[in-house]
C-alpha cells in the first residue's frame, strides 16, 4: 500500500487552474504519493471508438515542469472497433473506485517534451492525438 | 553576529560598472541604479542577493551633477512595488562618486538622505531592507539597514558570473594576497596567490561521496580548500570498492556511511581541510537548505535529477555550479560507441544542464514519479533505454574529477581558453575531446536559465527540493 500524500507540482496546479478558467473539466487527485490529473469527458472524434468522449488520468512527476508530461491513462471500460485496442495494453491501476489502463502514446523523438513551452494543455492535445487514429505514423492496424 | 555579504550575476555588475564608467571622467556627473534584492541568512552568513536590476528610464534620474544623484520618486516607487509585488527583501540603491578611485565612502549628503530613504520605504513595507552602495572607480563601500534602525556594514562583494570574483565593500580597492604556504605553493604558478586565498577561505559542498565525488573531495584538499561540505545518503557497499578512493574492506562489512569514510580520510591528510558530513539525499528539501553555507557547488551524482535541483539552486542563490559526470554511449546492437568523461559549468549568464543537452525531460520524468507508477511505465517497455547503468570506474572517474577542478581553478582566476565551453567532454574511445561553445538543447524560454522568476531571489524565491515523504515516494 502507498501510504504517501503527494506533494502537487506548483506548475501542475496554474495549468490546472488554467484549464479550469478556460472551462475544460480537469482535476488533480493523489493516489499514493502519485499526482494524477484526471481529464473528464475528452471529446474523442473517431467513429469507431465505442464513445464519444473518454475520461483521461495523465500522471504528473514531482519535477514537472522540466520533467515532462508523457502517455495517459484511459478510463475502463472503452472499446475501439467493439474490441481493445493495440496500444491500450499497459497496466490496470485504480484510482478514486475508477479503474484506469495505461497507454503507450509517446512523443516522438524528433518532438520531446519542451519546458516552459509545453504544458498541461498542449499535452492534453498530444493525448487526443491518439484518438485520431491517423496511421500516419507507427501505425498499428 | 552575521556577515553581511552583497552578491551579483556578474552580467548585472559588468553592466552597472559600465553604466558608472563615464562617471569617472572629470567633470562628470554621478550615476546610479536601483536593484531588486533577494536574501538568505544561514549560520553566520547573511547575503543580499541582487535579483534584477532595474536601469533608470528616461526622467527617473531627477538630478545629477558632479556632486549629487537624486532618483525620481516615480523610479524608487516603480521599483518598491516590483519587490513588494515579488516578495523581495528590499532595494539595493547604487550611485557613483566621480572623484573617488582606490578608496570610496559615504559622503555627509549620503549620511544625512540615505536614512530618511529608509523611514519612507519602511513606512509603506515595514520589513523593506535597503542596501546603499557607493561605487569609486576601482573601489566600492556598501551598508544595510535590515533589522534594526541602524545600518551595518556590508562586507564583500561576490561577484558570480564566468568566473567568481570577491571585492571588499568597506571602500578599498582589492589588496594583494598573502602567499601560499609551501604546501600549496606550485598551484601558485598555475592560478597565482588570489585563487588560492579565495579557494582557502570558501566552503565547497561536493554532492555525491562516491567514485567522482571521492576524488574531486582530494583533489580540493590538496589544492587548498579549507572545508568541505560533503552531502551523500549512501553508506559504503563491497561494489563500491572498486572506485571510491579511500573506501576499505572493513567499511564496506560494516555499512559506513560514505561521507564519514571521506571524512575520516581527508582530514587524515594534515592539510587543514575539514569535511562537514551532511548523510541524507540532497532531493530532500532540508538537506538542499544546508548547502545555502557553501560559496561553490560541486556535483558528483549519476541521475537527472539532482542535477536539475542542483541547477535551480545555482540560479536561485548565485551560486557556481560545476558539474561532471561519465556517461557511456551506445546500446546492445551497436555496443560501446562512447566513454566520455564530462564537466560542466553552470552559473547566472550560463547554461543550465537542460539546454546543455546533459539533462533531459524524459530522464526528469522517469526519475520523478513515484517508484510505483515508475514500474508500470518501464513494466510497458518503453523506458527500457534509460536503464542503462552508469559506467562505474575509477579511471574514467579521475578524467571527470579532474575536468571539474581544472573548471575550479579557472572561474577563481581564468587560465583556460575563452570563452569557457557549454561542455568539456572527453571521448575516450577515440581520444577525442570536445569543447562546445553552444548549448546542445538550447531553450529559449527555459524555466531554468532564461525564464527563471526566482532567479537570485534566495529564500525570497521557490522553497527547492521535496519533503521526505515525497523523496520517499519517488526513491522508494
Amino acid at each position: 500500500m502507498e501510504a504517501n500524500k503527494a506533494t502537487f507540482p506548483p506548475g501542475i496546479e496554474r495549468d490546472v487552474e488554467l484549464l479550469l478558467a478556460g472551462g475544460v473539466p480537469v482535476e488533480l487527485v493523489d493516489h499514493g504519493g502519485q499526482c494524477y490529473v484526471v481529464v473528464k469527458a475528452l471529446a474523442t472524434p473517431d467513429p469507431r471508438w465505442g464513445a464519444s468522449s473518454h475520461d483521461l488520468l495523465i500522471a504528473v512527476p514531482l519535477a514537472f515542469e522540466t520533467a515532462g508530461l508523457d502517455a495517459f491513462y484511459l478510463r475502463e471500460p472503452h472499446t475501439f472497433n467493439g474490441g481493445a485496442h493495440p496500444r491500450v495494453q499497459g497496466a490496470i491501476i485504480q484510482v478514486q473506485e475508477v479503474k484506469w489502463r495505461l497507454v503507450s502514446w509517446h512523443y516522438a523523438p524528433n518532438k520531446q517534451w519542451l519546458a516552459g513551452q509545453d504544458s498541461l494543455s498542449s499535452h492534453i492535445e498530444h493525448c487526443r492525438g491518439f484518438f485520431l487514429n491517423r496511421k500516419a505514423i507507427n501505425g498499428y492496424q | 553576529m552575521a556577515t553581511n555579504n552583497l552578491r551579483f550575476a556578474e552580467g548585472d555588475w559588468t553592466q552597472l560598472r559600465r553604466i558608472a564608467a563615464p562617471s569617472f571622467h572629470p567633470g562628470a556627473a554621478e550615476a546610479g541604479a536601483i536593484g531588486l534584492v533577494g536574501k538568505f541568512e544561514y549560520r553566520g552568513r547573511r547575503e543580499y542577493l541582487v535579483s534584477r536590476m532595474l536601469w533608470p528610464q528616461a526622467g527617473e534620474v531627477k538630478e545629477a551633477d558632479n556632486h549629487a544623484l537624486v532618483f525620481d520618486a516615480s523610479y524608487i516607487r516603480r521599483a518598491h512595488l516590483e519587490m513588494r509585488k515579488h516578495k523581495l527583501a528590499g532595494l539595493a540603491f547604487f550611485h557613483s562618486h566621480p572623484r573617488a578611485d582606490l578608496r570610496v565612502g559615504f559622503s555627509d549628503y549620503d549620511d544625512f538622505e540615505e536614512p530618511k530613504l529608509v523611514e519612507n520605504l519602511r513606512e509603506i513595507e515595514s520589513s523593506t531592507a535597503v542596501i546603499s552602495v557607493v561605487l569609486g572607480k576601482r573601489s566600492q563601500c556598501g551598508r544595510v539597514w535590515d533589522l534594526g534602525r541602524s545600518h551595518e556594514a556590508l562586507k564583500t562583494l561576490i561577484v558570480v558570473g564566468e568566473a567568481l570574483r570577491e571585492y571588499p565593500l568597506d571602500g578599498s580597492a582589492a589588496a594583494a594576497s598573502p602567499r601560499p604556504s609551501e604546501v600549496f605553493s606550485r598551484g601558485n604558478v598555475l592560478t597565482g596567490a588570489g585563487a588560492l586565498a579565495l579557494l582557502s577561505r570558501m566552503t565547497i559542498a561536493v554532492i555525491g561521496a562516491s567514485g567522482t565525488g571521492s576524488l574531486v573531495c582530494e583533489l580540493l584538499a590538496r589544492a587548498g580548500c579549507r572545508r568541505i561540505l560533503l552531502v551523500d545518503f549512501d553508506i559504503s557497499k563491497t561494489v563500491n570498492l572498486n572506485r571510491v578512493l579511500h573506501m576499505k574492506v572493513a567499511d564496506a562489512n560494516a555499512g559506513t556511511p560514505k561521507v564519514e569514510v571521506l571524512k575520516r580520510e581527508i582530514e587524515a591528510l594534515g592539510l587543514g581541510c575539514e569535511v562537514v558530513c551532511i548523510h541524507g539525499n540532497v532531493l530532500d528539501r532540508d538537506i538542499l537548505k544546508q548547502l545555502r553555507d557553501a560559496d561553490v557547488l560541486f556535483g558528483c551524482v549519476d541521475a537527472a535529477l539532482p542535477r536539475e535541483l542542483l541547477c535551480r539552486f545555482a540560479f536561485q542563490y548565485l551560486r557556481p555550479y560545476i558539474d561532471v559526470g561519465s556517461e557511456i554511449g551506445g546500446d546492445e546492437v551497436a555496443g560501446i560507441a562512447a566513454i566520455n568523461a564530462r564537466a560542466n559549468y553552470v552559473a547566472p549568464g550560463r547554461r543550465c544542464l537542460q539546454c546543455a543537452g546533459i539533462v533531459t525531460s524524459r530522464a526528469l520524468r522517469h526519475e520523478s514519479l513515484s517508484a510505483a507508477e515508475r514500474k508500470r511505465v518501464v513494466a510497458q517497455g518503453y523506458s527500457e533505454d534509460l536503464l542503462l547503468e552508469a559506467p562505474a570506474v575509477m579511471d574514467l572517474n579521475m578524467h571527470a574529477a579532474g575536468y571539474g577542478m581544472m573548471l575550479l581553478r579557472h572561474i577563481l582566476q581564468p587560465v583556460l581558453s575563452l570563452p569557457l565551453p557549454v561542455t568539456i567532454s572527453e571521448n575516450l574511445l577515440t581520444y577525442r575531446t570536445v569543447a562546445p561553445d553552444r548549448a546542445r538543447a538550447e531553450n529559449p524560454k527555459c524555466p531554468i536559465c532564461k525564464a527563471n522568476a526566482n532567479i537570485g531571489r534566495g529564500d525570497c524565491g521557490f522553497s527547492l527540493g521535496f519533503d521526505a515523504a515525497a523523496v520517499k515516494t519517488i526513491t522508494g
